[in-house]
Formats: structure tokens, sequence, C-alpha cells
């Protein structure tokens, strides 16, 4: 007879061979649920980490998280769990979880260079809406701004985007995401007139082969890596190929391992794209059908300050994103000094190597994924990369069908849900609107009740020239939510401190725990973390994924959604409209800024008894309505009836999710694909309708150096990047005891021969130094990243080492998005 | 910035067992390394050892020391990844006392 431990054994052995796919009886499945404590409150929501959007079961028990565990229910991943999923309900409880409003005060009354002091919400709000006023009576829209995150819920991001465009009339919203995918979504729009993937996770089970372009799955998307790996290995015909700047745990799958010169990806691209052409390979029916055809702006500059001597040199830094109609004839030559040779020689990759996999695109019979996140997206030319992906799957028609596909990962929970389909960019309104057009705010004006030509239709300022702004004073009410950016953002000692601490400005930080960014503000509010609240987020195939509250937030932390809306009603439209259009439209005088954005008629028409009985709603009960099904549904009609349409609120809270397009109550797995997006009429095929032609655009651009390559002074490249155990700046997993345990430090990882060189070895105390700043720790030479020589790789989660006092602060000018991974160091002993 | 890692958190419960199932993907030609590394990590176990895939119970006094064991097996030669499935906890000092297992 099994003893009871013996039992526990054996059940945990079926449900990880079941999670597995090995065949062992479902009966694990049953016998698991049966075996939940029923003491316990099992509850479902998606990860608060990564971009995958895994399903959890949360339990509770007396208000306090106790236990989580990977959803077997959830498709995503089936029941895994990577290690920091392991260890989410850890995150709420650090020790120094913030639970106060915090101000700097110096004799009782706030000072810039005051100590910072527990005060009430009241006074909190007091002093941030005078200090708002100020700026805006001063300076006007211009000056004030916020900072979010692809973090907020979608309510969060939405109320966000409310409250800053049409409440203080200003576009100067620009969300973290900025820094990680922004080069995706703006590629997306200029090649389908859609942003987000066509394609989906279950293109994995039906995929020929994988490409990794420097995506690093087995440690930043450990889950999905177990379903390439399942694939993989059970199908000997697959193939993997993994390319990066520098050898990490992924190689460890690869058929096709490929080390290449930072920058020189584009090349590959190209080469790709003419090997394709030149062995008369191209899909012509579907290349005929469904592509035109353009050539893109080159020598477009760095995105630097203006007075740089980068921008002021290039030819194109003022209209980079210009393009003109050419033909196919035209990309074929333009893509033909592509050559093998030329390619081999730039990227200093084999040759057979890029010949295998360019056979993996050109191949007809081959059904091929691409996969990328920072590498591609974290780029100098990033967009470009992006459109020389898509460039290849165009030509051979390998897109919007099972396996066959563009996959642009993401690193946030909910950089698609919310900072993409909301709109919390500095130039979008929901549903890929843009602000530059009158049309488009005209329609957002109307959805939102609110007067004609209220709403800005200039562009804000970026997340990179945020601080640019901060600097140079001439962005002054400033206020930060749910982001690191002080540890996220590039030369960071020289381009953002500096405006945080500037005495011309006010500094606000909503977080859970006190972050580097959190200690450089003037004023601090605690915030609500993940379950603490009611939320959504969407992850990178487009899932739509709920959760209900399950605890309460600590002490005196508010979700971001309650801060948005109750700062609201300090204002009233006559403090910050135009008088023109409070006389045009009278009947919107002297009320607050939350009558007229929350208390709309429409978000909140939904009554507190339509919340679920089972679950607390803090919001809901402070503001007298169903907030976030009020927010969700307005919100939702931007997008309904032309291609991001949205389920019913409730649907979302019973299921693990839903992939939009949600049509008659289905989801979509490939779009643009007649038979499975409903958008495309029988007959057309393929339709990339996000374009009046539908039509997608292949772009040809060359080859452009990086902005800062390794030279006497500064010999090494220096890329960045994350590892398994912490999830980006480290704010949430360094305060799980056990995460911090396993990787406390940043360290510099080197070739032992670049070690060796400078009279360095394993351990060694070392000075990583740029140009514009240095940070110091010791030297790794063995482990899971190898990078070749010339190259060394740091990550960026660790606070007390802050390697983006190192980076340059170059973006991709089209994207605005930062080059986290290509600056030249030197290494020196400490 | 990061807690003294030794304080932070409610503290340890006393005579804890836990008891983790992970699956691994393994590199078929690495298995019987693989198997060998895992034969000197006390408290691993290998159950189900196929073609590609393994599956691993981890048993250990907190759940710090089964994240280790997950961590080092993620990263051992030869593992495409380990994944954790199904957690136990046994407080012999719970109400219900062993039978009334919690789950994480």
């Amino acid at each position: 007879m099994l003893d009871r431990r013996d039992f526990i054994k054996a059940q945990a052995v079926a449900a990880a061979a079941a999670a597995g796919g090995i065949g062992l009886p479902a009966a694990a499945q049953t016998s698991m649920v049966a075996g939940e404590d029923t003491a316990l409150k099992w509850s479902k929501a998606p990860c608060r980490f990564c971009g995958t959007g895994c399903g959890v079961m949360v339990a509770t028990k007396d208000n306090r998280i106790v236990a989580t565990h990977g959803d077997m229910q959830a498709e995503v991943n089936r029941g895994l769990n990577c290690v920091k999923g392991y260890f989410l309900s850890k995150i709420l409880y650090g020790q120094d979880r913030l639970t106060q409003p915090l101000l700097r005060l110096r004799d009782g009354q706030y000072h810039k260079e005051g100590e910072f002091q527990p005060v009430s919400w009241d006074r909190a709000f007091d002093e941030m809406a005078r200090q708002w006023k100020r700026v805006l009576k001063e300076k006007g829209p211009d000056a004030v701004g916020m900072f979010g995150s692809g973090q907020w819920t979608i309510w969060e991001g939405y109320a966000a985007s409310k409250l800053m465009r049409a409440g203080f009339r200003t576009n100067n919203l620009d969300p973290n995401a900025r820094h990680c995918m922004a080069s995706a979504a703006v590629a997306f729009i200029r090649t389908f007139g859609m942003d987000e993937p066509m394609g989906c996770y279950d293109d994995f089970e039906n995929a020929d082969a994988f490409v990794l372009w420097g995506s690093n799955m087995a440690e930043m998307h450990p889950i999905l890596w177990t379903r390439v790996t399942d694939r993989r290995l059970a199908h000997g015909h697959v193939k993997v190929a993994v390319l990066s700047t520098f050898e990490h745990r992924s190689f460890e799958l690869a058929d096709i391992p490929m080390i290449f010169e930072p920058g020189t990806d584009l090349a590959i691209l190209n080469f790709i794209a003419n090997h394709i052409i030149q062995t008369n390979r191209v899909n012509k029916a579907f290349v005929e059908t469904h592509c035109n055809f353009r050539l893109g702006q080159k020598d477009i500059g760095y995105g630097l300050r203006p007075e740089s001597v980068l921008e002021v040199r290039a030819a194109n830094a003022k209209d980079p994103a210009d393009s003109k109609p050419i033909d196919f004839d035209a990309f074929a030559k333009f893509v033909s000094t592509y050559t093998l040779d030329y390619t081999a020689e730039l990227t200093k990759v084999p040759k057979e190597r890029l010949l295998a996999l360019a056979e993996l695109y050109a191949d007809p019979k081959t059904k091929v994924m691409s996969l990328w996140t920072m590498g591609f997206n974290q780029h100098v030319r990033g967009v470009w990369a992006n459109h020389m992906v898509y460039n290849i799957h165009l030509l051979t028609g390998k897109i919007s069908e099972p396996g066959n596909g563009p996959f642009s990962l993401t690193g946030q929970p909910s950089a698609c849900g919310t900072a993409r389909e909301v709109g919390t960019f500095a130039h979008r309104l929901p549903a890929d609107m843009q602000v530059t057009n009158p049309t488009h705010r005209a329609h957002a004006e109307e959805a939102w009740k609110l007067p004609k030509d209220l709403l800005p239709g200039k562009i804000g300022y970026h997340a990179v020239l945020m601080d640019r702004m901060l600097k140079d004073g001439k962005l002054n009410a400033f206020w930060i939510m749910v982001n690191n950016n002080l540890q996220a953002a590039p030369n960071s000692g020289n381009e953002t401190y500096p405006g945080y601490r500037n005495p011309d400005n006010f500094i606000v930080v909503s977080d859970a725990y006190p972050t580097v960014t959190a200690s450089a503000a003037d004023l601090i509010l605690p915030a609500a973390m993940w379950v603490e609240k009611e939320g959504a987020y969407g992850n990178a195939e487009r899932r739509t994924h709920f959760w209900h509250q399950l605890v309460s937030a600590p002490g005196e932390a508010r979700s971001d959604l309650w801060q948005l809306m109750e700062f609201s009603k300090r204002f009233t439209t006559d403090e910050v409209w135009p008088a023109a259009v409070l006389d045009a439209n009278p009947s919107y005088r002297g009320k607050t800024l939350f009558d007229v954005l929350y208390r709309n008629g429409t978000v909140d028409r939904f009554p507190l008894s339509e919340v679920d009985a089972g679950y607390a709603n803090d919001e809901s009960k402070d503001f007298g309505f169903y907030v976030q099904k009020g927010l969700f549904e307005e919100y939702a009609d931007f997008g309904r009836g032309h291609g991001h349409d949205l389920a019913p609120f409730d649907r979302y809270h019973e299921v693990r999710g839903l992939r939009w397009p949600v049509v008659d109550g289905k989801e979509t797995r490939w779009r643009y694909r007649e038979g499975h997006d409903p958008f495309v009429k029988a007959g057309e095929g393929v339709r990339f309708y996000g374009n009046p032609d539908g039509k997608a655009n292949v772009f040809a651009f060359p080859y452009e150096p990086p902005a800062e390559s390794p030279d006497q002074d500064f010999d090494l490249w220096l890329v960045t990047g994350r590892v398994l155990e912490h999830w980006h700046s480290g704010s949430m997993t360094m305060r799980v005891p056990e995460l911090y345990k396993a990787m406390p430090m940043a360290l510099v990882f080197m070739h032992p021969d670049d070690a060796k060189a400078r009279g360095l070895r394993r351990g060694s105390e070392v000075r990583v130094v740029s140009r514009r700043g240095e940070m110091q720790t010791r030297v790794e030479t063995r482990g899971r990243n190898k990078p070749p020589r010339g190259v060394v790789f740091v990550p960026w989660f660790d606070s007390a080492r802050l390697i983006n006092k190192c980076t340059l602060d170059a973006t991709d000018p089209i994207s605005k998005q930062t080059d986290f991974k290509k600056c030249a160091v030197k290494i020196v002993a400490a | 910035m990061p807690p003294d890692a030794a304080t932070a958190g409610p503290p340890p419960p006393v005579a804890e067992r836990h008891l983790a199932s992970l699956l691994l993907h393994v590199r078929p030609d690495r298995q019987a390394m693989v198997r060998a590394a895992m034969a000197t990590m006390p408290g691993t176990e290998l159950h189900i050892d196929q073609p590609g895939k393994m599956v691993v119970t981890v048993e250990g006094p907190h759940e710090g020391w089964i994240a280790d064991r997950m961590t080092a097996l993620h990263l051992l030669d030869g593992v495409f990844s380990a994944v954790m499935v199904f957690h136990h906890i046994d407080r012999p000092d719970d109400q219900g006392g062993d039978d009334a297992p919690s789950r994480s």
C-alpha cells in the first residue's frame, strides 16, 4: 500500500507527466483538483511578469495569497510554471512594501531637497494638484506629462489616456513599453496597417522551423521555450536556428547556431531576401496579389539630441519615416548586393550557416516561425529589422497560417493589451488610431462625449525625449506609474537623473516598492499590485485575460486606477480647458475632470450590484459604480466591428483569456486568412485589411552601422539584457529572497581570453566604463552567457549596479526606442 | 534595492517538507550525463525518463531549496528547460496535520 508521502509523490509525477504530454492517466488532473485544499479559495489570474501571459491559480486564505500554481486549464502554459511564476505569491510581501504616501518635507512644507515623510492621500494630492496647476498656468499643457507602463491593467492605461489627452490636453503620455517594443509596433502598422501578430502560440505546434532573431527564449520566455523544445524533440525534421551576438542558453537547442557582429542582422535579413529571389523561390502569386513594394529613407541618424554630430551629419534625420513606391524588380535589385560573400564577411558568420538559415525561409515546404524581442526592437534600426523579417515572410507567402509566421514576443504582461491596444503612446489613441489624424480625434471626442476639437493633435514627448525635456526644464510636472525608469532608461546619469532632480520639476512616482526611481522623486504614492485589484492584461498573442481582486492592498496603498480617477477630482474644466472650448460648450463649465471623463454616463453605467459578490472591488466601492466594467466597455467600443473586437466584459471573467478579434463569441487564431479570420471574405484567401488596398508593404532598407562601435579607447561591445531569475529591473523579483539569492548581482559576462588580455580573471572586481558613465562589478567568464571575444554582456536588474549609466541614449529614429544592445565600453580593474 | 535576503518575508515555519515535480526537456544524446548530474543532487529523484523528457521530483525543507534545484536543473548542460508543475507543502503543525495538506 502507498503511504501518504508516496501518494503525493505519485500525484506530483502524474501531474508533470500530464503537463508534459507524456502518456499517463488524465486522472492526475482530477486528483489534483480534488486535492485542492478546501480551506483555500482558488481563483485564476494571468502571471504578473512577462508578456507570455501564463495562467496561474492563486490560493487565498485570510486575505493573503498563500499559494500559486500553473493553471492546467490555461492554454498558454498548460499547468507549467517558470521559476519567477513559482514565486508570484511572494512579490506582494516584500518587507519594504510602500504603504503610505511619502512627500519630501522641510519644516513641514514641501521642499525639493526635503526628506521623505509620510503624509495623507489628501495632503499628497493637494500638493500634487498645486504643482500641476502651477505648471499648467505658467507653461501650459506641454509642460505636464506621464510615464506609464506595459504593466498597467487595460482600464488603468485607458483611464490615464483619458486624463492626459482629454483632461490635461496633452499627448505627453508614453509607456515604458517604448523601451521594449515600439519598433515592433511601428513596423506592424507600417506593414499591415494594424498592430500585433497575425498568428498565435498555436504556431509552435505547427512549425517545421523556428528562428530566434536575438531572442533568448530559454531564459526570458521559458514556458514558450518548452513548446519549441517539445516540437523540436518530437519531430526529427524540425530545425531551430538561434541568432545572437553572444552564446546563451537557447543555443543548447540550436541546429543552426549563429553569432553575428552586433548590428549586422540587417545584412543577414537582406541576404535571405536576395537568396529567395536568386533561387527563384519567390511566391509570385502571393506577392502580386498581396504586396506593395516601397523604398525606405536611408541615412536617418540615431535619435540622439539634434545637436549631436551624428544627427547633424545624417542626411535624413528630419524625415526618417519617409518612403516611396517601387516595384518588385527595383526591390530585387536593391537587395542583390547582399551576396553570400559580402554578408559572411560583414557578419563574421560562416557561409554554410547563412545558407542553411536562408533555406529555412526559401524552401516552400518548410513552415517557419520567426521569433524576436529586444534584439530587433532595441536596435537603432529596429523598425527596419522588423520590416525586413516581414519581407522574407511576405516574399515566400509564409504568413497568417498555422506554423508560418513572424511572431513578435513581448516582455511585459500588457505591453500589447494596454500600451498598444489602448494606445498609451505619445502618438496613439485606442484601436490603432493616431492623435495626428483629425478624424480619429473626432471619433474619440464623440466616444468620450467631449466637446469637438478638445483633443490635442500634436504628438507628445516619447520616453527618451521626456527625460531630455525634464533635464532641459521644459517638462515640469511628471507622474511615473508602475515602472522604474531611472534604472531602465539609457545614459541615465546624464539624461534621466538630472531631470528628476531639476529644481523646476515636480516628480511623482507611484510604485509598490522604493525603487531607485521612487527614491529620486518628490512624492511617492503607494500602489496596489496585481491581484490586489481587479485587472486585465493582453499578452503577445492578442489574448485578453482578466482577474478578480483577491486580496486587499496593504496599508493605504491604492491601485493606479484609483489614483488616476481620484486625482482627476481636483481639477475643474475651467482650470484646464481653453475658454473658447467652454464658451462653445457651456454645459461642461464648472465640472470636475472626474465628472466629464468618468461620470460621463458611459463609464458609470454599470451599478455596483454587477460586481461578482464573491470578490472585493475597492475602486468600485469607492466611486459607487462598477468602474472596471464601465471603462472596459467604453474602450471596447472603439475596436468592435473593425478587427479589434473584444468580447463582452463578463465573458472574460469566465475564460482563460480570448484572442481578439472575438466575433460572435469566437476568438481568432490567425488573422488575415480566410477561414480563420471573420474579417476576410470568402474567396479572398488572404487580405491585409488594415491597409485600404488590402496589401502588405515590403520595404527596401540597407544595412547601416550602429551609433557607436568599439574603437581604441573603448574596445568592447556592451550588450545589456535580462536573466532567468529576475524580471526587468528586479523591483519585484529582487524582493523574493530565493530569487535574490540565486542571482544577487549583475556580473559582467566576458570571454576568458578578453579577461586574460586585461590581466583579469573570473571574480575580479572591475569597472565597466563608457564615454557616459561607469559601474563596478565582478567578472564572470563561465556560466550561461558566453560572449565571443570583443563583446561583454551585463544584465540590468541590479539597482546597486546601474549599467544604464554606461549605455547610449541612441534610439531608432522612427520608433524612438533605445538601442540597449550596442555601445562601446572598456573594462579595467577596479 | 534588495532587502536583506535573510530577513525578508515571513519567518520560515518549522519542519515543513516541500515536494515539487518538474518537467525537464533534455537533449536525448546527453540524457545519461543529465542522469549522472542529477544523481549528485540530494533530494532529487528521477521518475520518468523517456527520450527528450524527464519527470523529476525535488524534496526539501523550504521553497528556496526547491527553487535552487529548479534553477540548477534548468542550467544543467543538456537540459533545455526545467519547469515546475506541482508543489506540495506538508506542515505537520497545521491544524489538520498531515491530512490537510495545502498545495502551491
